[in-house]
């Protein structure tokens, strides 16, 4: 099965003591690996205001995981968080289907570039050699 | 690597609304600024989704922001996932 990326994120209710919270963090990691996927970027945002209550709230510690994997891992780790009363809000986003387009896009973009250039360079001064400009 | 700009006929508008002048319906002077819109669009990257969030929280239509409708597309689902995560307000007001 083709791997995927996936960016999950979630909001810890900032009334929980820090070492709970990176627990918590560390457990996920842990049952991410259980179930196959690998953690390809872990990164504790951290404190943050709201742009709007959430249970009444107006803070909170967001935390986020790039997870790559077969999206069985994100099934179970949906799961454990919709429970997990710790987590006040949580999301999860594919990720690599609009990167690879972006990429795509970035290359499209970049052959034009230096296609002009090249087109340009012959027409002007034919005896020079056309480097790479992009 | 710097990005090229691109040369667009969208200057050329505002001299011919001049012209009909008072025959056509009044029509409001567009503001276009050519924009350039990253290949990818980061949900999480707030301060870059604020630019499209005028006062009162709602998404800045393609009228104005300016921006081509592919973008504006993928700007619309980043700005609304950022909401969802409470990066963004869904209403403010202010």
């Amino acid at each position: 099965m083709a791997n995927r990326t996936y960016e999950v994120m979630y909001i810890v209710d900032p009334e929980t003591a820090i070492d709970k919270i990176t627990k918590l963090n560390t457990a996920v990691g842990k049952l991410i690996e259980k179930e196959g996927g690998s953690i390809v970027r872990m990164e504790d945002i951290g404190r943050r205001p709201l742009a709007y209550p959430i249970q009444k709230k107006n803070e909170g510690h967001y935390v986020l995981f790039e997870i790559e994997g077969s999206g069985q891992e994100i099934a179970e780790l949906e799961r454990r968080m919709r429970v997990n009363d710790m987590i006040i809000r949580y999301m999860t986003v594919r990720v690599d289907e609009d990167r690879k387009k972006a990429e795509k896009m970035k290359a499209k973009r970049e052959n034009r570039v230096s296609r002009r250039a090249s087109f340009r360079k012959t027409e002007e001064a034919p005896a020079e050699t056309a480097g790479a400009e992009s | 690597m710097a990005e090229k700009e691109i040369e667009s006929p969208m200057d050329a508008i505002a001299v011919e609304v001049e012209e009909f002048g008072e025959k056509m319906p009044r029509r409001y002077p567009r503001r276009r600024p050519r924009q350039v819109v990253p290949d990818y669009i980061d949900w999480k990257d707030v301060d870059y989704l604020r630019q499209f969030i005028p006062e009162r929280g709602k998404i800045m239509p393609r009228r104005i922001s300016g921006i081509t409708a592919k973008d504006q597309r993928r700007l619309a689902t980043a700005i609304k996932r950022a909401r969802a995560m409470a990066l963004l307000p869904f209403v403010s007001d202010n």
